[in-house]
This record gives C-alpha cells, sequence and structure tokens, in this order.
C-alpha cells in the first residue's frame, strides 16, 4: 500500500503522527488508572458503518425510485438505529477504569507479559473489548458476570533498560459494529529489561584482580568443607555417621564451599569494553553462578551488590545491569 | 483467525433464522427451487460449523452462481423485471450463507437482509406485512449484536432485549424522518413488476369474467365521501368502457384506435354541487382508475378520457390515492360525433342473426329509443331469466344468441353484453360500461369498502337531448343485487363466496366477528390514507397545518429538537441509570479520598489494603500523613465494625465526609 508514497510523504505522515501523540498525550496524559469519560473516548463509523451508510443509500434510492412509503420509513428507522448505535457503543466504553498491574522483565527480543486489569464502574455489561498494544498480542473479553478482569498481553521487548509498549489501544464496536468506539491509554506500564547475556569465554582477571582468589570459576566437585551440628532436612548422606559411631554429636558433614567461591562481578573485569558488552558479560556470568547456585556479588561504578544467592538476589543483580546508566521510570 | 473476526455460535444460528424469515414473504412468488437452496445453504452452513464439511471451494461457488443465473432465467424467462431481480438477490442471499466465513462476511449477508425487508414492501405496504417486517428488521439487528458478543454459546434473552431495545429507541426519530423528508419524484426508471397478477376488472370481457371475480373477498378500493353516502343502487364506480366487440370479447378503444380530434373529452357542463369524495385503490397492475360518474379529479397522475373515465399514466403498482369531485345529474356528450356514432353502432358481421331479428322486432314495436330500452328491460324481468353466479358455458360462436334464446341463466356481464347487442342492432348507440357496484358501509369510518364480488357490468345508451344514460339490465332481472349487493341477490342459490369458507364477510351475522374486520378495516383505511398515501401533497397539507408554513429554519430546529429529544433519555438511561448505586456513603468519601491522593500523585494499587496505601501514602506526603491515617481510620471504623451503633456510625461518616471534604495535599510535598 506504501509502495507508492515518497519520502517526502513519509515524513509528512511522521510529522501528522507526532504532532497527534502530542495532542493525545495532552489528552490523556500517562496514568496507571485511567477511568475512562469523554474526553477520552473516541467515536468515528467504523469501516462496515460506512458500508452500511452506502447501504442505507441504496435503500434511500429504491424508496425514491419506487415511491414507496414503508421503504422510506425503513430506511429512516435504519439511519436512526446508526444514531442510536452512537450512544450504546459509547456507554460500553464508558465508565470503564483500567489499571496497570504488572510487568514482567524480560532479556531482550523476549516476550514480556502486560497485565492489566480492567473494572467496570456500574452495573451493565459491556462486549467485546479489544485491548492491544500495537506491537502486541491482543485479547477479547467481555465484562459480563465479574467486575473485572484482568487482561494478560505479551509483547516483545526491545533493548536494555525501561521498556514502554506504548500506548494501549481499547476499543469496541459493540453492539451493532456500526461504529468504533476506542481509546488510547498511557497506563505508564513499563517492563524492565535486562542486558542482553553475553558468553564470555571466562571471567578474565580473576586471579590477578582479585587477591582473596574468592571467585574461582572451575567448578571444583564437593570438597569437604567442614562440619556442623544436624539440622531437620540433612540429608542423612551428610551425617558423619563415623563421629556418631564414636558417641559423638550428630553432625552434618558441609560441601559445597559457597563462602569460598563468593565471586565478584565486577565492571572493571571488562576494561576496554563498552559499555552495553560489559553489561551482557555480566549478566551472562550472573545467571552462570545463579544457575550453578554460587553467590555472587555486583561491582558498577556506585552500585555495589553484597554476593549472595537466590531469586531475589538475582533479581536485584539483574535490576542493577538493566537500569545502570538509566533513568527511574517517571512515576 | 482474528478472534475479533470470529461468528460466535449465537449469531450463526441468528443469521440462518433470519434467513428463513425474510424469504418467507417472498415464498409465493419464487420458484420452489429457491427455497431448496435456502435448505440446502441452511444445511451445508451447519455442516460447517459441525466441522463435518467444508467450505466451497471457488469453483464450486463459481458453479453454484451461474447455475442460479440460468434456473433464475429459465423460471421467470427473463432476468429483467422487478420479480426475476429479486429472485436472484434472494438466491445470492441463500448463496452467501455457505460462505459465511468470517465477521465480515455476516455484516454483508445482514445487510443485504434489511435490503430484503424493503424488497418485501414493494409487492405489500399493508399492516400485517409492516409488523412481520419490523420482527424482521429485530431479528437481523439481534443476528448483529450476537455477532459482537464473542464467547455466548447459550441462548440469551438479553440479546433480543437489546436488538428490540434498539429498533424501539430508533422509531420516534424513524417517525420525524419519515414525515420531514422531501418527497421527490423518482430519479431514473426502475425495473418494473413482470409477474405480478393483474387484479380487478381487465380491459376485455368475456362471458364470465365478472363472475370469476364475483367469488372473490378481496378489497379492489376504499372510499371516503366529504358529505354523505348516496345510496348504493347510485353508486356505478366506473373503470372501463368496452365500445368494440371482437373475437366474443368486449374491449375498450386503444388509445391509437381513435382519431386524434376525438381524443379530447367533449367539454361537460357541471351544475350544481359535486360529489366529493377520496378513493384509495388497492394495487391492480393496471392503468384505471375508479369513479363515479362525471368525474373530475385535480389529484397528480391522474388524467381524464373521452369516455369520461379517469386513469393513470402507469399502472398502479402501489396503493393509489385520489381525490374525486362527481356531478352524477352531468349530460354526456350531448351531441355524437359521427365517428363516435359509427363505433358505438358496430356489430360484429354475421352473429347472432336471432338476436338481430328480435331486435328489428322490437325497434318496430317501440316509439322512441327511450321506449325500446323499457321493452328490452320488459323482456329481462318478464320472460324467465335468471341472475347466477354460475353460468352455464356459452359457445364460442353467436353467444348473444345462445345466452337470450337458450340458457338463458348469466351474469352481469352477459345480460350487459344482449342488451348492448339488441341496442346496437336496433340502431341505438350503446356500449357496456364495467366497474364496481355498491359497497359496504363501514360505519366506523363512514367509508365505503368495494370488494371484488362487488364487480359489475352495465350499459350505457345514448338517447338523444340525454346523452349517454345508465341503463342497468341487471337491476330488471336482480334488483336485490343492486339495492343489497350480491350476498342478497345469491341468497337462494347459496353461492356467494362458497369457495372461501374463511372469509370473514362470510361471517358477517355473528356481531364481534363483524366489528372486529370492520374496525381492522378501518385501521387499513387510516394506515392507507395516512402513512402509505402520504406523498408530497399530504405533506406539504401536514407541515402547513402543524408548523403553520414551512421554512428551512423551523425544518431544521424541528430535526434538532427532536433529535435531543429522543437521543436525551436514550443516553440518561444507558449512562445515568445504570450507575453504581451499591457504594456505601463510606465508600464513596473513600473513593473520593484516594482520588484526591492520586492527584497528589499517590495512586492506590489495585486491591491495596486502606492500612497499607495509607502507610505508602503518609511515607510521600510526610505533612499530610496524620490526616490521611486519621481519615483511614475513620474510613475502617465505619466499613470493618459493623458492631457499634446507628448514631455512632452517622457521627463517623459526617467526621470522614467532613475530614475528606477538608483534605488537601500539595501534591509532591515529601
Amino acid at each position: 500500500m506504501d509502495g507508492l508514497s515518497t519520502t517526502a510523504g513519509r515524513g509528512y505522515r511522521q510529522r501528522i503522527r507526532q504532532r497527534f501523540s502530542k495532542w493525545v498525550n495532552r489528552r490523556i496524559p500517562p496514568s496507571r488508572v485511567v477511568t475512562l469519560d469523554q474526553r477520552r473516548i473516541f467515536i468515528f463509523p467504523s469501516r462496515v458503518g460506512l458500508f452500511f451508510a452506502a447501504c442505507l443509500l441504496v435503500m434511500l434510492l429504491t424508496a425514491i425510485n419506487y415511491q414507496n412509503n414503508m421503504s422510506y420509513a425503513l430506511t429512516f428507522l435504519l439511519a436512526t438505529l446508526f444514531i442510536i448505535a452512537t450512544l450504546h457503543t459509547y456507554a460500553n466504553l464508558s465508565g470503564l477504569t483500567l489499571r496497570a498491574v504488572r510487568a514482567a522483565a524480560a532479556f531482550p527480543g523476549q516476550q514480556s507479559e502486560f497485565v492489566l486489569q480492567i473494572e467496570r464502574g456500574d452495573t451493565r455489561e459491556h462486549f467485546a473489548l479489544h485491548l492491544k498494544w500495537p506491537e502486541s498480542t491482543e485479547s477479547l473479553v467481555n465484562l459480563v458476570d465479574e467486575d473485572c478482569l484482568r487482561v494478560h498481553l505479551h509483547q516483545a521487548v526491545g533493548e536494555r533498560g525501561w521498556f514502554s509498549p506504548g500506548r494501549l489501544l481499547l476499543e469496541s464496536t459493540y453492539p451493532l459494529g456500526l461504529l468504533r468506539c476506542w481509546t488510547w491509554v498511557d497506563l505508564d506500564l513499563r517492563a524492565m529489561v535486562y542486558p542482553r547475556p553475553l558468553a564470555s569465554p571466562e571471567l578474565p582477571g580473576l586471579a590477578s584482580d582479585r587477591p582473596d582468589g574468592a571467585a574461582i570459576p572451575a567448578l571444583g566437585s564437593d570438597d569437604f568443607y567442614g562440619f556442623r551440628d544436624y539440622r531437620d532436612g540433612d540429608s542423612l548422606r551428610q551425617v558423619h555417621w563415623k563421629g556418631l559411631a564414636r558417641g559423638q554429636a550428630v553432625q552434618s558433614k558441609q560441601y559445597g564451599a559457597y563462602a569460598s567461591r563468593s565471586a565478584w562481578l565486577d565492571w572493571e573485569m571488562f576494561p576496554g569494553l563498552g559499555v552495553e558488552q560489559r553489561l551482557s558479560h555480566l549478566c551472562y556470568w550472573a545467571l552462570e553462578f545463579e544457575g550453578r547456585g554460587e553467590e555472587y556479588g555486583l561491582r558498577l561504578p556506585g552500585v555495589a551488590i553484597e554476593p549472595a544467592a537466590g531469586e531475589r538476589h538475582r533479581e536485584r543483580v539483574l535490576q542493577a545491569l538493566a537500569l545502570y546508566g538509566k533513568a527511574e521510570p517517571p512515576s | 483467525m482474528n478472534p475479533g473476526q470470529q461468528i460466535p455460535r449465537n449469531a450463526l444460528v441468528w443469521i440462518i433464522l433470519c434467513l428463513f424469515t425474510l424469504v418467507a414473504p417472498h415464498a409465493g412468488r419464487l420458484p420452489v427451487w429457491v427455497l431448496a437452496v435456502y435448505l440446502f445453504a441452511a444445511a451445508w452452513r451447519t455442516m460447517v460449523y459441525q466441522g463435518r464439511w467444508s467450505f466451497p471451494g471457488r469453483l464450486v461457488k463459481a458453479g453454484l452462481t451461474i447455475a442460479s443465473c440460468v434456473g433464475i432465467y429459465l423460471s421467470y424467462g427473463s432476468l429483467i423485471g422487478l420479480e426475476p431481480t429479486i429472485a436472484l438477490l434472494l438466491t445470492a442471499f441463500a448463496l452467501k450463507l455457505i460462505e459465511l466465513h468470517q465477521r465480515k462476511d455476516a455484516y454483508v449477508l445482514l445487510f443485504l437482509g434489511y435490503f430484503i425487508c424493503i424488497t418485501e414492501f414493494l409487492f405489500s405496504q399493508d399492516l400485517p406485512m409492516v409488523a412481520y417486517a419490523l420482527v424482521n428488521v429485530i431479528l437481523v439487528t439481534t443476528a448483529l449484536v450476537a455477532l459482537h458478543r464473542p464467547g455466548e454459546h447459550q441462548f440469551n434473552r438479553k440479546t433480543v432485549r437489546l436488538a428490540s431495545i434498539l429498533v424501539l429507541q430508533s422509531l420516534p426519530l424513524m417517525l420525524v424522518l419519515f414525515f420531514l423528508f422531501p418527497r421527490i419524484g423518482p430519479l431514473w426508471t426502475v425495473p418494473i413488476k413482470s409477474h405480478t397478477a393483474r387484479t380487478g376488472v381487465s380491459d376485455f370481457m368475456r362471458p364470465g369474467d365478472i363472475s370469476r371475480l364475483g367469488k372473490s373477498d378481496e378489497v379492489a378500493f376504499r372510499v371516503q365521501f366529504e358529505g354523505a353516502i348516496p345510496p348504493p343502487s347510485a353508486l356505478y364506480w366506473r373503470g372501463l368502457v368496452f365500445s368494440r366487440q371482437e373475437e366474443g370479447a368486449w374491449r375498450s378503444l386503444r388509445y391509437y384506435d381513435i382519431p386524434p380530434a376525438e381524443r379530447r373529452q367533449a367539454p361537460v357542463a357541471t351544475p350544481g354541487e359535486p360529489l366529493s369524495y377520496r378513493v384509495i385503490m388497492e394495487p391492480t397492475q393496471q392503468n384505471w382508475l375508479y369513479s363515479l360518474r362525471y368525474a373530475r379529479s385535480e389529484s397528480p397522475g391522474v388524467m381524464s378520457s373521452a369516455d369520461f373515465l379517469l386513469f393513470s399514466p402507469g399502472v398502479l403498482e402501489d396503493e393509489r390515492m385520489y381525490q374525486v369531485h362527481s356531478w352524477p345529474e352531468a349530460v354526456l356528450d350531448p351531441t355524437l360525433t359521427d365517428w363516435r356514432r359509427e363505433m358505438e353502432l358496430r356489430l360484429p358481421p354475421g352473429e347472432n342473426p336471432q338476436a338481430l331479428a328480435l331486435a328489428r322486432q322490437l325497434r318496430a314495436a317501440a316509439i322512441d329509443d327511450a321506449q325500446l330500452v323499457d321493452a328490452v328491460l320488459a323482456m329481462f324481468t318478464e320472460q324467465s331469466f335468471g341472475y347466477t353466479l354460475e353460468p352455464p358455458l356459452l359457445p364460442m360462436d353467436n353467444q348473444v344468441d345462445a345466452f337470450l334464446f337458450d340458457s338463458r341463466r348469466g351474469f352481469c356481464e352477459h345480460f350487459a353484453s344482449a342488451f348492448v347487442t339488441l341496442m346496437r342492432a336496433a340502431g341505438v348507440p350503446a356500449r357496456v360500461v364495467a366497474g364496481y357496484q355498491g359497497g359496504e358501509i363501514n360505519p366506523l369510518n363512514r367509508t365505503v369498502i368495494v370488494h371484488q364480488f362487488d364487480a359489475h357490468a352495465w350499459a350505457e345508451v345514448w338517447l338523444e337531448g340525454e346523452g349517454w344514460v345508465r341503463v342497468d339490465p341487471t337491476a330488471a332481472v336482480s334488483p336485490q343485487r343492486i339495492e343489497w349487493g350480491l350476498e342478497q341477490a345469491m341468497q337462494a342459490e347459496g353461492t356467494f363466496l362458497s369457495d372461501s369458507p374463511l372469509s370473514p364477510l362470510r361471517y358477517r351475522g355473528i356481531n364481534w366477528l363483524n366489528t372486529l374486520r370492520l374496525r381492522y378495516d378501518d385501521l387499513t383505511w387510516r394506515w392507507q390514507s395516512w402513512v402509505v398515501g402520504f406523498d408530497r401533497e399530504r405533506q406539504f397539507q401536514l407541515l402547513n397545518t402543524v408548523f403553520d408554513g414551512i421554512s428551512a429554519r423551523k425544518f431544521m430546529l424541528v430535526l434538532l429538537a427532536s433529535g435531543l429529544l429522543v437521543l436525551g433519555p436514550v443516553a440518561f438511561s444507558l449512562l445515568w441509570r445504570a450507575r453504581r448505586r451499591d457504594t456505601s456513603e463510606a465508600d464513596r468519601c473513600y473513593l473520593l479520598f484516594c482520588e484526591r491522593l492520586a492527584r497528589a500523585g499517590v495512586v492506590r494499587e489495585a486491591g491495596e489494603p486502606p492500612g497499607r496505601f495509607a502507610a505508602r501514602a503518609a511515607a510521600q506526603l510526610r505533612e499530610a500523613g496524620d490526616e490521611i491515617c486519621r481519615i483511614t481510620g475513620l474510613y475502617e471504623q465505619l466499613a470493618y465494625a459493623g458492631d457499634t451503633s446507628p448514631q455512632r456510625q452517622q457521627a463517623a461518616l459526617l467526621a470522614l465526609r467532613r475530614a475528606v471534604r477538608r483534605f488537601r495535599s500539595n501534591p509532591r510535598t515529601a
């Protein structure tokens, strides 16, 4: 369709789009909760509506040419139906509240899940609410028996940092399909995008840079570490049976010296590389350590996260990597 | 496929239902195979829905399309004309169902459905038809609504309800548009009905034609007089004049049979006050209009012929209303032109020798023409002539002889024909007039209902000094027919409407049934005169009386005002009434409070408990922290402590309301 449009035309179109989005921003400012009212709802005949109007014209011509009063009446009835449908279509969106719930963090190129909640502020039934971000999957929901509904939409995210899916389109042509009623809402819902993990063959300069030699990447097998008092949940294989036999208290053998292996992932480990590449390598190694279940810490200029392991730690580390050098999202 | 493009099961069921209700009124006019196509299409689409069959391929579709075009051509003999066009449309409508795949197909199908409602009106605009069409419109609208309710697989009453509400809400504005929209003439010629049967009196008359009409109880036309209604015996509704006799039938003169000099009506003196009346004719597919003699009409599209008849240049495809003034006493054609005299005396050569002999005999006995007329009528009265709805068949040749000297039983056309033949043979200019005689007076609205069984044929003879004089030979044989109508005349014979046992006219003896019938007829009259017959003239009249003159400004004003009057309440009922009323006063206060906080930059998350939200808000808006906690405390006390006394609750509510009202927080004070 755009095959014929020139670059000048495209530029013009872009300018219009920019101006339009500015206008929409003024009219519907970003917010985590938006209740739809006449300021935020747009309504216009749909393509089907225009086709219907053409059909009405044919009917009117039939009525005129056959001088048939009942045909006139039916044509006018349908024309009025068109007008009445405007109110019904508008009412289908009016009073709905959209609420940002959460956006899942993701790696670049992955699908992130955006969750929002749609609520009705009235007792009416709302049908065929079509929700989507410009590039996301779409969802078609009804609000009939329940007062609110969570909608999950998926979209591939872009590069590291905060990813905003843009303005959410909520549209409906209910009840007759003749009119399209829609709104663009900026729900201020952003997904965090981690750096793209980039493998590096080894953690360079570990031995020399880290005098404590704590971060030994090699996976030494279960080296014996020491004893500790038996706790509930320790494997029976860990029990120090020999000691028990000698009449000592029940002790467990400890393997896998986490503490001794705790590694610091440091910004300075990758001298001479660009910011994104460094972050990518760090991300790779953080994931690597997390996968092995070893403790690791992170040092970035201005950020230091003490070595630890676990889901929450991983999230902290990845968040720090994702947001390094990025401004906080305006709340 | 895009989920928004799918057709919900409910919508499919509604669409198939619509298909059949829409074709039903056309069923009688369609070839049977078209109805078979409907069943076939519905079956196919159902099989597709069940996953047993698949949608037709391109070749199959093309084959079906061509086959139906050929079928229509073979059934109708052409593709031009209203009926073949509509049959084609209806076949396409059924075939479209088979390829109903996506929502956009459904739109095409349903909008076509609306159009098919209109095509029904081209054949009938009667009240039952209109009511049925309204049901159809609601059904099509229901299908449209169902199309936009994804995921609904059970029959839902609310779908029909919403569609009905939509249509009902559209009615008031429809009426405004109907009465205000300027009626303009046809923009171009459109296919006319080519296969619809002509009804009523036709332009030629063979023995037996009128008696066949005598068996129909359909309404031919209705008349409303401005003054008193003349007695039924004076109501001779002239429709056609038959001056030529050929091939055993009486025919009217065709336009090009008449020399140009004779085409214009001779001037007629119109003494005294005329009878004024309004006629609404049912569609006949013919040209002539019925009137009492001597009729003049100023209604548009009504013309007068040299025979002093009214006619319409185009055939009557729909109901037609016209206003007439009649002067029953006017003298028609005081002098006859030579051509006219020759035409009105002409007899087919060599036919009916016995009748001609009889005529010569009577001529010799009579002093003048008037006495001759009396002599012939006396013959009908005195000799054993019988008036019957079931006359014996006459031979093709010498029909008048066979009637006068052999069968002697006949209906009005036999008597009229024999009388005119005798008159012409005796040298008196005479002709047959066909139309209706009498009519039933509806006491509810003072209209005269003329039925098909009132069809009648009589004669006009030209007498020196009196012009054309009406002579009704039937009156000589059966005076009841003229005074009381066909039912009384046929009482002994028992043949009145014997073929239609369900006709309500047969049960005029049952009082309530008769009242019901007359009420319905009254409704039909009003419907036809105000709605179906609403034309430019009536519109002008109405707007002039209601709005005291028409101007563009008033026009727009009325349109706007009525629009607001209708849309306002609809919007109110939709948007206002549905507002949630089940939130308590305390909830509303708290929500207002949350709104104020949101404006200050602290937004309550979905489902966040008030306590936690308060803590968060207080942390962000430090100097308002105390107030936030106090308000939240008040709200929690009201919302969750149900055991307090009403007085204390009232007090707490008051405090909450006051606190919320006073609560102001500067955004981002933290």
